[in-house]
């Protein structure tokens, strides 16, 4: 599905950045097709926000091209290239309203009055500010000021909306507002987007496809159950989904022709049909807690686990452990009662949603079917 | 997390190395873009030139005998003549040394004076009497040295003035004390107490300010007293300020505020008064001699500067506190 | 930590307060008083103030000195003078120094480092008196207006402590606003300047005051006595009345004396700075924490 191109939108060509003599952006490439929402995500550091802004045009590009809409505009300056950025602290003008912070750059492009006042108040009435518009920033609340920061883009009707972690200053409960808001804007507004943010929910949520970048390299790309259910490597795997895969270094033992298992120490995991690996290869088995299931020890193909805690989430519980000496995290629903985990001792792997990758580059070897 | 993939994602394999011709690409976008900024500095480079750098360069007749028919450029070279001029000259040395040792005064009670003001200010419990003593003591750093010198010359004035009459009434005879050299360092020094102390106390009440509430309430739950806090707490962390205001200060040693000696001095007291920037004042404005003169004033700022850079390195090295 | 409430203080520490409080007083009456010795001598007959007796308020009561010095036309020209210096300096420093300032502040800019240090430099050496007079003379701006209001517009201390100002705040301003399509000029005048008032207040405050009370270089620079300002005009007056036979009184009937006409202009330059004082103690004391000690 992320090998279908649909022309416009924002392409990245063999990008590099360079801070001096420090390269933090290796050459990547990015296809965003139009009225796409692409999430940047990934660890601090790991150059997302630098590529936002190199698409922005805040920052030069080092070697590469960035095409907007199949116009190169690598060289041009960030008020032609008609994106518009919301930046992670809002960047509001205290000393002007509302009502001027949106009208700013119409301002400044010295479009018609009437213009100006109609396309304002348009725009506040979408995300609902027009009981607002004569407040100064200082006077608003932290999800009113990141609609202020939006309407200052929307107004200026650009071709691509950047977002540099525009709700990493809120707190979690408007966070979760916040991206529903976001999402539904999007869905009417309908315009390319790329949003940055370092949080994994928030890009599982929001994006059509997620780029998923560490230490200025992309990972993978792809639709959020893509990343979820094929992972590309050790990296994504751990870090799209919460709590992480769980990951055990294991080596392969063939049972069969076809059938093969995962020696974790002296514990077996099936592996999957055709999982293209040999016998006796050096692996990393991965298993998602929520995929982890109980059962009783009289199942054979049960593994035995050592329990150390338990953490009721409500519905949900997690299950700390260990299998043999390596930790483990299984995910698991109460029922509304979680005394009988306290004795839980034997988890079942089911072999289709047993992740394998190789033990020295991380890399993904079984494909799942995507379900 | 084990093993991070060594084998990345779309990595392209050019080389990183960019051409003269891309490097010139990006100075001529940059320029394009960002000219504005350099057209907002020009104004203010081409000022420093004209008006601090260019002297610089006039600078050089303190190595030549200068005529101004000739220019600067036309006349000859004369080594260091002048500065062996200069300290064969009585006045001079004289004049330099009093520069020193007025500094010293300066330094000895006009340094400390705002720091005191400054540590008595933070002891007053009245806010509104502290507000209204420090409006007060701030006022004289804004009226101009003429006034200042008028007002002190009217005030020990040997007929007129307060000084003279309080005397009088103790039964003492009156004392021109603008014309005798043992008086003019003592006034001198205090005319600039009385007009920079407290100004220059803000600097330290700021300091005072910044200083963590929780070491004088835990010191107060020991047991201690208002004194010993000031002596124990407020004044060592407030020493990193102190230090860079006396760094500050003498790079100014050599300056003198000379503008109020040249408002209080006067030839019978050009014993103690004369300082080196005073001397050029005579030698080079009013008399003309503007090599000899220059070469005084170069001595004078290589001297400055030389003290600043000891100061700070030595501030640096044993403080840990420099200005830069 | 301020002084806290006297209910907690022990019996030393009272004291302690209490002899501040003394000290405190002692000096800003002894800071006060010249200002009402001056001001009551200037309001004293002649003879009053040439034989010493006035202490704290005028004796003899009389404005004869005042109307000797309004009715003097060259004090009214060298006020409008100061005027003209104070005010046509103070824009022109506020001109070239607010632009340079931003531009300094830019990381974009290329070179940076050098700037600022072409600038700070001037703080720690200067080449002296002579070459700066030689240099104004080559430059043929000796005894002109617009030599004295060009040749001190700038100081490196006023354009870094904006500088650092404007460093401070936030990045993403000038970012929003570029993305939002605005030139550097425009940056600078519709959100970086309204965001600086008080920064920008403090150094209008600096170039008023210095230009006010500038007397030095106006002394030097200037011949023509019709260009003179206030400071340079008291210090004329003030120096030939101490000379002139005139105003020596020796008699009671004389109505001023050199004395108590000094006195008078002294006053009378004294007076606006009084006015504007109570205004601008806000902005200073805040100027000094910004430009502070930072360099």
């Amino acid at each position: 599905m992320s090998s279908v191109k649909l022309e416009n939108g924002v392409k990245l060509e063999k990008v590099v950045k360079c801070y001096g003599k420090l390269e933090v952006v290796h050459g990547i490439d990015l296809d965003v097709a139009e009225k796409e929402f692409v999430v940047l995500v990934g660890p601090s550091g790991c150059g997302k926000s630098t590529t936002l802004r190199m698409i922005a045009g805040l920052e030069d590009i080092t070697d590469g091209t960035i095409s907007i809409h199949d116009r190169v505009v690598s060289r041009v300056a960030p008020k032609d290239r008609d994106v518009a950025m919301v930046f992670q602290n809002y960047a509001l003008y205290p000393h002007l309203k509302v009502f001027e912070n949106i009208a700013f750059g119409l301002r400044i492009r010295k479009e018609p009055k009437d213009k100006i006042q109609s396309t304002v108040e348009e725009v506040s009435e979408i995300l609902g500010l027009t009981p607002y518009l004569d407040r100064r920033p200082a006077e608003l609340s932290g999800g009113q000021r990141q609609r202020v920061a939006m309407g200052r883009a929307i107004v200026r009707h650009p071709k691509v909306f950047l977002f540099d972690e525009p709700l990493s200053n809120l707190d979690a409960k408007l966070r979760t507002q916040m991206r529903a808001e976001i999402k539904q804007l999007h869905k009417r507004l309908g315009a390319t987007s790329v949003y940055v943010t370092h949080d994994q929910v928030e890009a599982m949520t929001l994006a059509d496809r997620i780029v998923v970048m560490n230490d200025g390299f992309i990972e993978q790309i792809g639709t959020p159950m893509e990343l979820f259910v094929n992972p590309a490597n050790t990296f994504v795997a751990s870090f799209i989904g919460s709590p992480p895969m769980n990951q055990f270094p294991a080596i392969v033992k063939a049972i069969s022709e076809t059938s093969m298992q995962a020696m974790v120490n002296n514990t077996a995991f099936n592996l999957p049909d055709n999982p293209g690996v040999n016998d006796g290869q050096k692996v990393i088995i991965g298993i998602r807690p929520e995929h982890l299931t109980l059962t009783s020890a009289a199942n054979a193909a049960s593994i035995p686990i050592t329990l150390n805690l338990v953490e009721p989430l409500g519905s949900e519980a997690l299950l700390h452990a260990a299998i043999e000496e390596h930790p483990v995290i299984i995910k698991t629903e109460t029922h509304g009662n979680i005394d009988h985990l306290n004795d839980v001792s034997t988890v079942y792997a089911p072999a289709e949603l047993v992740s394998v990758f190789d033990a020295d580059t991380g890399l993904a070897l079984t494909g799942h079917r995507t379900t | 997390m084990i093993n991070d993939p060594k084998k990345r994602h779309a990595v392209s394999d050019a080389p990183r190395k960019r051409s003269f011709k891309q490097k010139l690409s990006w100075f001529v976008d940059h320029v394009k873009n960002e000219w504005q900024i350099y057209l907002m500095l020009a104004p203010a480079i081409i000022w420093f030139i004209v008006f601090l750098y260019k002297p610089m360069y006039g600078l050089q007749i303190a190595f030549k005998d200068y005529s101004i028919f000739r220019g600067v450029a036309a006349s000859p070279w004369v080594g260091w003549e002048h500065f062996q001029t200069l300290f064969g000259n009585d006045q001079f040395i004289r004049a330099f040394w009093n520069t020193i040792k007025i500094s010293a005064l300066n330094l000895l009670f006009g340094f400390p004076a705002p720091i005191i003001l400054a540590l008595m200010f933070n002891e007053i419990i009245n806010a509104t009497y502290k507000r209204f003593a420090q409006t007060i003591v701030y006022l004289p750093h804004f009226i101009s040295s003429v006034i200042i010198a008028g007002i002190v010359t009217t005030a020990f004035s040997p007929t007129a003035g307060i000084v003279n009459t309080i005397l009088e009434w103790f039964g003492y005879d009156s004392i021109y004390f603008l014309t005798k050299p043992e008086w003019f360092r003592p006034i001198f020094v205090g005319t600039g107490i009385w007009q920079e102390a407290g100004f220059g106390s803000i600097v330290f009440l700021a300091a005072i300010a910044g200083v963590n509430p929780s070491l004088y309430e835990s010191a107060v739950v020991d047991g201690a007293s208002r004194w010993q806090m000031m002596w124990k707490i407020t004044l060592p962390c407030i020493l990193p300020t102190i230090l860079i205001m006396l760094i500050i200060r003498i790079g100014n040693i050599m300056e003198v505020s000379f503008e109020m000696i040249i408002l209080l001095y006067q030839p019978a007291t050009y014993v103690t008064a004369d300082v080196v920037n005073t001397w050029v004042y005579r030698q080079g404005l009013q008399n003309g001699q503007y090599d000899v003169a220059a070469a005084a004033g170069l001595f004078n700022a290589v001297v400055a500067f030389v003290l600043v850079m000891v100061a700070n390195t030595l501030s640096r090295r044993y403080m840990r506190t420099s200005l830069w | 930590m301020a002084a806290m409430n006297m209910n907690l203080y022990s019996r030393g520490d009272k004291l302690f307060a209490i002899a501040v409080a003394v000290l405190i007083g002692l000096f800003t009456a002894a800071t006060f008083y010249p200002f009402i010795y001056i001001a009551a001598v200037s309001f004293s007959s002649g003879f009053a103030a040439a034989a010493g007796k006035v202490v704290l308020t005028p004796v003899e009561f009389t404005m004869d000195a005042y109307k000797y010095i309004l009715t003097d036309s060259d004090f009214w020209r060298s006020y409008l003078n100061t005027f003209i210096y104070t005010v046509g300096g103070t824009l022109v420093s506020l001109l070239i120094i607010i632009p340079a300032a931003y531009a300094l502040s830019r990381p974009q800019l290329i070179g940076r480092r050098f700037w600022n240090l072409f600038a700070a430099f001037t703080l720690w050496f200067n080449a002296g008196l002579i070459p700066f007079f030689l240099n104004m003379r080559d430059l043929n701006l000796l005894d002109s207006y617009f030599g004295i209001i060009i040749a001190f517009a700038v100081n490196a201390f006023n354009l870094i402590l904006l500088r650092n100002f404007f460093e401070s705040l936030p990045q993403s301003f000038e970012e929003a606003a570029r993305m939002d399509g605005a030139n550097d000029f425009q940056i600078l005048w519709k959100v970086y300047v309204p965001l600086s008032k008080p920064a920008i207040a403090t150094i209008t405050l600096f170039c008023i005051v210095s230009r006010w009370n500038g007397f030095f270089w106006a002394m030097v620079l200037l011949q023509s006595q019709e260009k003179i300002p206030l400071q340079v005009y008291l210090r004329h007056t003030l120096v030939t009345l101490s000379d002139d036979q005139e105003f020596t009184a020796t008699l009671s009937s004389q109505p001023y004396s050199a004395e108590s006409v000094t006195a008078a202009i002294i006053v009378c330059s004294i007076i606006p700075v009084l006015i504007i004082y109570p205004f601008i103690q806000k902005y200073f004391e805040k100027g000094i924490l910004m430009g502070g000690v930072k360099e």
